[in-house]
């Protein structure tokens, strides 16, 4: 039994315009259909696709912000549908208050989740957090007052820090430079091996994917997109991205996925 | 060097304010001139046309018998000096009370803001409540809006004869206008901030499994915030434009009462002084105002 | 307008203390006791023994100071010191004003504060909600009140009038070759009040004249403080109201006197003093007091002679808030009359507390007249109900001023005679009517 099981999850919106011609029949828009992906504990899984295939969608369904139209998602033996602590996300705006400080923002996530808990063991718990992130110095800032890379670090501090049992990343560097975006992941991989989180991240860039995940699933493109293969990434850990590129196994890859890409919708069998 | 660039800004600086004396003095200055009368002179005028000018109060005469025109009658719209007089006169005597009707210009202030305080606070707390509700939920807007959209035109000052009929306290009818005119914009803005609040705050807020009541008082309200300081600021404008004409139609005193005491006087520079007041006293309350603003703004 | 002396005491000495006052005229009531009537045989025996040794005589068979000490004894029974007594800042409340800065509300026990209403819908809110304990209203609004038109039917009662004449029609200074009423044809007036003398006096001086007040002319109601700068800025073209405001359009280059409301009817009633049915029962002795210091200051304002002193005491921000020339033209009736004239009137306006049923049932039918009262009225019971003219008369007498034998009266309005005892027939007379 996988830790955190997504069976058979198909998602339909009812369609924005009627079918032409014919009337008081509503059609229904499928996003995608029969999504299967297992992960085990502990495991950093990446779903990439392109945009508008509806991992965002999956994504929300996980973390309970939307309900699947069919098959269900378990985490832990227990079915998830509303969002909870255990299911923490980190998502591609950064979401932090914006008339707290970075401190506060952790704190308050810290504080809903051990509401029994002082008000100086809270601080030093989300004290702990920032530090972790490289945050120090700059806890008492506004987000407006930190650069992107900073503010996503704040939203890393605030997900670790309620310890859930599922990290769910939602695009997390997307809105980050190029740059920034390098320093972040690596430290985000950091992060992850001395916590051992489980974590689903999507995104669509797929050198971030290689260099953090522990397996990697494809999804087409929409509608009726499904999810048609995953596979491990066996580059050993610990990884960098200046050791990782020249490595065989990182070029085999990234080409796979980027033929996949470029193709779009078509079932690509090869690889697994 | 850094000097001349120094410079230069400094003087950018004070231009504007240079600028503005200049034209505030020019103005002073011409109408001042413009208002100027020669002295009185008496020749030629018979003695009943002499007594029907004193009667009239055109001109007074002194104890060595000889006349002059009236300072304290002037045709038209007095000049400024006149104004300062009376500016002077009435702060000389802020806190008297020579009797029930007559209250010193500080006593007056304070009855006016007491009044508008007392409505406009009320009505802040009542329409907060209100928008937030409405802005949750849908169904409650929907059901609301049309009442909302049928009241929110009326002129308080329209609501004022029923007021007083069912209230018939003078003192609580001027309130209860201020209320009213102070309850819609809040409202509205309310409501507005409350639905429109960034979809990811309340993901958040539903992530950690905050309460409602947690979630309204620790995301809700301060996502909405700015949105709600914008309401109160135009109730304020609101409740203030309705509290001079309340105090004149309810003869309540205060410094709308004032005005209009002046206007049936035809006391030009009296009605001057009043209008003066208001504005003063509008322009501290609204930098006040501009103090809590900017407490509870932030930037995304 | 002259009222016969029915009876004569001696005067009550100058310069007296309440006390001192009460004692004079429960001595006066004794001896009259006495003397059953015989006004001669009275004044005798005072020329013959002496005003003093007639006291002492009369003290070895009457009990005089248990007399006096129970009429003393009445005076302190006051239940309710503290008043307001609520009034519009027009000459015709001149007693009811004047009484708080001259003292004759303390001279008779009472702490009263005089409240300023900026117009007539005030006064009558304010009676009826209980503000105020005491107010000076228009001579027909304790009227219309108790029969409930235009208001709540609460019982009002009338104890004094607060002044005679005191009115006039200003018109715009661009109308100065208006004549008559035929020339005021399409003009715009205002009046004080629905239900007020000026209203009916306009309206009687348009209709004599063969001018419809409803139909050939527009009447608004404009509070009084108010008339003065309307009138100057054009927007009516004239206006019956009450004084200050006639003599201040003059002064103001508004408008001029056209016409003094002495010259329509000489000696009609204003203003009025009036309380509650409610107050006079509930506190008699208060009412009581009320009434005296009214009517002494009445009297007092009715003598030519403290005329100017008045106009001063009342000038002020806190009362009417006028220039004190103004006041003093009107009270004085020496004034401008804005077209360049100076004028003597002594009477323009005059004090007299006395409620003639008469005027109280001339109203009556101006009201039935102009359609103010539906349905039929009892003039005569109405107008005893609520013009409490026996009352003040007994009042006038305690404090030593001249009484009426008779409560009703003729009255010529326009050289017009009006006999109260026709008065359901007077008020079908016109020709120009609303019925």
């Amino acid at each position: 039994m996988a830790f955190l099981s997504i069976e058979r999850v198909s998602k339909y919106f009812p369609s924005q315009e009627g079918a032409t011609g014919r009337a008081g029949r509503q059609e229904t828009f499928c996003v995608f259909r029969d999504v299967d992906l297992r992960i085990e504990k502990g495991e950093f899984v990446t779903l990439i696709g392109h945009s508008g295939c509806g991992k965002s969608t999956l994504l929300n369904i996980v973390a309970g912000f939307e309900q699947a139209s069919s098959g269900g998602v378990i985490l832990d033996g227990k079915e998830v549908t509303s969002p909870g602590l255990d299911r923490m996300v980190v998502f591609q705006s950064f979401a932090l208050m914006p008339w707290l400080s970075a401190a506060e923002n952790v704190r308050l996530a810290v504080r809903a989740a051990h509401p029994t808990w002082a008000s100086g063991q809270v601080g030093t718990e989300a004290q702990k957090y920032l530090d972790m992130m490289g945050l120090k110095g700059a806890e008492q800032k506004k987000p407006a007052f930190l650069s992107g890379g900073m503010r996503q670090r704040v939203g890393l501090a605030r997900a670790f820090a309620v310890q859930p049992k599922v990290l769910l990343l939602d695009e997390p560097f997307a809105q980050i430079d190029a740059l920034t975006r390098g320093v972040i992941q690596e430290e985000l991989v950091r992060m992850w091996s001395e916590t051992q989180h489980t974590v689903f991240m999507v995104t669509h860039d797929v050198d971030e994917a290689i260099l953090l995940s522990d397996r990697i699933a494809l999804m087409t493109n929409g509608p009726e997109a499904r999810l048609t293969e995953s596979f491990a990434v066996d580059i050993p850990r610990p990884r960098t991205r200046e050791t990782m590129i020249d490595t065989d196994t990182y070029t085999r890859l990234r080409n796979h996925i980027l033929h996949f890409l470029m193709r779009g919708s078509h079932v690509f069998s090869g690889m697994q | 060097m850094e000097t001349p660039s120094l410079d230069r800004s400094l003087h950018a600086s004070r231009q504007p304010l240079l600028i503005s004396l200049c034209l505030l003095i020019l103005t002073l200055l011409v109408w001042q001139l413009a208002t100027v009368r020669p002295a009185f002179q008496a020749q030629g005028l018979t003695a009943e046309q002499l007594q029907t000018l004193e009667f009239n109060g055109d001109i007074v005469r002194n104890s060595a018998g000889q006349y002059a025109y009236n300072p304290d009658k002037t045709r038209g719209i007095p000049g400024p000096w006149a104004v300062v007089r009376k500016t002077v006169e009435e702060f000389s005597q802020a806190f008297h009370k020579h009797g029930t009707n007559d209250h010193g210009i500080g006593h007056l202030i304070r009855y006016t803001v007491t009044r508008f305080a007392a409505g406009f606070l009320s009505a802040s707390v009542v329409a907060v409540c209100l928008g937030v509700l409405i802005g949750l939920s849908r169904t409650l807007y929907q059901a609301l809006n049309p009442f909302i959209q049928l009241l929110k035109p009326i002129s308080p000052l329209a609501w004022m004869p029923l007021l007083l009929y069912t209230v018939q306290n003078p003192t609580l009818t001027a309130v209860c206008v201020v209320f009213l005119a102070s309850l819609w914009p809040t409202v509205a803005n309310t409501a507005f901030g409350v639905s429109n609040i960034r979809k990811d705050y309340l993901q958040v807020a539903s992530l950690l499994q905050l309460s409602w009541w947690q979630r309204l008082l620790r995301v809700v309200l301060p996502a909405a915030a700015p949105a709600i300081i914008a309401g109160l600021r135009i109730s304020f404008g609101s409740a203030l434009v309705a509290v001079v004409p309340a105090e004149m139609l309810l003869g309540e005193l205060g410094v709308g009462y004032l005005t209009w005491i002046e206007w049936n006087n035809l006391h030009i520079a009296g009605i001057l002084f009043a209008i003066l007041v208001v504005g003063a006293v509008g322009v501290t309350l609204d930098a006040g105002f501009n103090r809590l603003a900017r407490l509870v703004t932030y930037t995304e | 307008m002259s009222h016969a002396r029915e009876d004569e005491g001696t005067p009550t000495p100058p310069a007296s203390t309440p006390e001192e006052r009460l004692t004079h005229s429960v001595e006066q009531a004794v001896v009259q006791a006495i003397f059953g009537g015989n006004a001669v045989a009275r004044r005798r025996f005072m020329q013959y023994v002496g005003a003093s040794s007639a006291m002492a005589i009369i003290r070895t068979v009457f009990p005089l100071d248990t007399a006096i000490a129970l009429a003393q004894e009445q005076g302190k029974g006051i239940e309710k010191k503290e008043l307001t007594v609520s009034f519009i800042p027009i000459t015709c409340a001149t007693p009811i004003i004047m009484a708080e800065p001259m003292g004759f509300y303390a001279r008779h026990g009472l702490n009263v504060t005089v409240r300023r209403a900026s117009g007539w819908a005030m006064i009558r809110d304010w009676a009826i909600n209980k503000e105020v304990d005491a107010t000076h209203m228009l001579s027909p609004m304790p009227l219309s009140i108790s029969l409930g038109a235009g208001s709540p039917a609460v019982p009002f009662l009338m104890p004094a009038v607060e002044n005679l004449n005191g009115q006039a029609i200003t018109l715009h200074l661009k109308h100065k070759q208006v004549k008559g009423p035929q020339d005021m044809k399409g003009f715009r007036f205002c009046v004080p009040f629905d239900y007020s003398m000026h209203n009916y006096l306009l309206r009687y001086y348009l209709a004599e004249g063969g001018v419809h007040p409803d139909k050939d002319v527009q009447i608004r109601v404009v509070p009084p403080p108010e008339m003065v700068a309307n009138l100057k800025a054009g927007n009516v073209d004239g206006y019956l109201a009450p004084d200050p405001f006639n003599q201040r359009a003059v002064y103001e280059n508004a408008g001029f006197i056209f016409m003094l409301s002495k010259d329509i009817w000489d000696g009609h009633p204003c203003c009025a003093f009036a309380v509650s049915q409610e107050f006079a029962t509930t506190y008699p002795q208060t009412f009581l007091a009320l009434f005296k210091a009214i009517v002494d200051a009445t009297h007092f304002a009715a003598k030519a002679e403290n005329r100017k002193a008045i106009a001063e005491a009342i000038a002020p921000k806190n009362y009417l808030n006028q220039p004190v020339t103004v006041l003093e033209q009107v009270l004085t009736g020496k004034y401008a009359d804005g077209l360049g004239n100076i004028k003597e009137v002594p009477d323009r306006i005059h004090f007299d507390p006395f409620p003639w049923h008469s005027m109280a049932v001339w109203i009556l039918t101006q009201m039935k007249r102009w359609k103010h009262l539906e349905g039929d009225v009892d003039y005569q019971k109405v107008a005893e109900q609520v013009y409490l003219a026996a009352e003040c008369n007994k009042i006038a007498g305690a404090l030593g001023y001249p009484v009426h034998q008779h409560m009703s009266t003729t009255h010529t309005i326009l050289g017009k005679v009006f006999d109260p005892t026709q008065a359901a027939a007077y008020a079908r007379s016109f020709p120009i009517h609303n019925l």
